[in-house]
């Protein structure tokens, strides 16, 4: 859908371009029976989004070459095929995929029986059997060509397979779920019930003090990093991703999150188009530790004018506090949303 | 370790506050609808195979970073990604689809979406005659 903020005279400069996939396309693919027309309707929509991105500067028309080049037009053109209901489409589509599609369930489901399920379900929503205005809405025509037809198919398998799982156990779907998810930047406040006898309140009021001042100056360090230092930092310590599983993120050479972080550490990273390895992710870790202790001590020096030796109990009480056992994991866990409800936690079996 | 200036004991006590702050803040709930959309199998995708631009990315790593659901899925995605690789150029080379059992499965997949098993019968040939196709499309209309 195109909206006010991208002129048809904008879209119009790019035709040539798209005429030129099309035509790749078509050669590749002669009897899918996609039209230039919707071929080229769903790349404006693609580009529309892009133009209109969230972001403060309006995208150079280099920028829009390199997003069209970008676009896995041969997966895109097969996805149109499909959805428009072209049966040789769905026939190479059957044969490329699917013994991928059943990899990728029988990886996922617990079941032989679970993973045939799932596969069978997501043809019949890949080809869509729910009808508006007169037309089939065919789970392909969500497909965009950002990434590969293979990506996406995963991702529509696991998602899947988690509807599965919580229609099974009587919960919501994840489309559900939308309005009823969400964490953010919830403030922390320690709840701290006095030991009895072994410390004077004095102390306590002390240690509450300390605590406190912690804890805000923890959030303003975290706040303080860059968006892809934060995905990093949770990435390796909320969801427990493996060096190497970072790694694969960040394997092309193209992607934005290793630009960042190569950008960050320019001066010593001597092969910054090569392969990303545990080791790099590791140094991109340490340095955002080292970010995080820096703002943490500045923060207790300048904003609670803290001494060396109090930020020294500062820093203790975290170590305390913040361990398995201590008060603050004990207070998260009461308070706790567990949004994927006990054994959805993790859907990939170790191999 | 890495070169940061940290001493190894303070970067394994920073990494241990971290740990647990940053699972804690996790647990805590939401102040407000924050993460009032999630994305969409095709930004997720995409963004784990590293394939958004960088003007695609900043929305998507802001997003990330804020809504615990969506990251999970990317993180659950990077998983199955690294389990499988490998695997799969393997298991295809050995997959050598039998005619026959490609006319089984068609047959079976095509009665279930076009609700005939007639659809099988183009499964060996190209398409020649596009006004056959639409026919067929027709039918199914």
């Amino acid at each position: 859908m195109q909206t006010s903020a991208t002129s048809d005279e904008r879209l119009n400069k790019f035709e040539p371009r798209i005429e030129e996939i099309f035509a790749s396309c078509s050669a590749n693919a002669p009897n899918f029976g996609v039209t230039r027309e919707v071929f080229g309707a769903s790349i404006s929509n693609s580009l529309v989004r892009f133009l209109n991105a969230p972001v403060e500067t309006p995208a150079t028309d280099d920028e829009v070459i390199e997003f069209l080049g970008q676009l896995q037009s041969d997966d895109l053109f097969l996805a149109i095929a499909c959805s428009n209901g072209n049966e040789r489409a769905w026939w190479e589509f059957d044969q490329q995929h699917r013994s991928y599609l059943e990899r990728v369930a029988r990886q996922l489901a617990k079941t032989d029986v679970d993973a045939q399920e799932v596969v069978d379900c997501v043809y019949v929503e890949l080809y869509g059997t729910r009808v508006v205005d007169g037309a089939r809405l065919s789970k392909f025509a969500t497909y965009s060509g950002r990434g590969s037809l293979r990506g996406w198919l995963r991702t529509v398998i696991w998602h899947s397979l988690v509807d599965l799982h919580r229609a099974s156990h009587d919960e919501v779907s994840l489309d559900e779920m939308t309005e009823t998810v969400g964490e953010g930047a919830a403030h922390a406040t320690f709840a701290v019930t006095p030991h009895g006898g072994e410390a004077t309140m004095v102390d306590e009021i002390a240690r509450d003090r300390y605590r406190r001042v912690t804890i805000d100056s923890l959030e303003a360090a975290f706040s303080s990093l860059d968006e892809h230092e934060k995905l990093l930092l949770l990435y390796y310590h909320v969801e427990q991703l493996k060096l190497r599983e970072i790694a694969r993120l960040v394997e092309n050479e193209a992607s934005p999150l290793r630009g960042w972080f190569q950008r960050k550490l320019q001066s010593r990273e001597k092969n910054p188009s090569g392969r990303i390895h545990e080791s790099t992710v590791m140094r991109w870790l340490d340095k955002s530790y080292s970010k995080v202790l820096k703002h943490f001590r500045s923060e207790l020096e300048t904003m609670h004018s803290l001494s060396t030796e109090e930020i020294e109990i500062c820093l203790e009480l975290a170590t305390q506090d913040l361990a398995p056992s201590g008060i603050f994991r004990n207070l998260s866990s009461a308070e706790a949303l567990d949004v994927e409800s006990g054994d959805l936690g993790s859907h990939v079996k170790e191999s | 370790m890495g070169n940061t200036g940290l001493e190894n004991g303070e970067n394994t006590r920073i990494q241990g506050i971290l740990d647990g702050y940053l699972a804690s803040r996790q647990g805590l709930k939401s102040s407000a609808g924050e993460t009032s959309f999630h994305l969409d199998e095709d930004a997720l995708s995409a963004f784990a195979e590293g394939n958004l631009t960088q003007r695609e990315s900043l929305p998507v790593l802001d997003h990330l970073v804020a809504c615990k659901f969506c990251r999970h899925k990317t993180a659950e995605l990077l998983r199955l990604d690294l389990a499988l690789a490998g695997t799969f150029e393997d298991a295809e080379r050995a997959d050598t689809t039998e005619p026959s059992r490609i006319s089984a499965v068609l047959s079976g997949l095509l009665s279930k979406i076009f609700g005939t098993t007639d659809g099988a019968v183009f499964a060996h040939e190209d398409k020649d005659d596009p006004e056959k196709t639409e026919d067929t499309d027709d039918k199914d209309k």
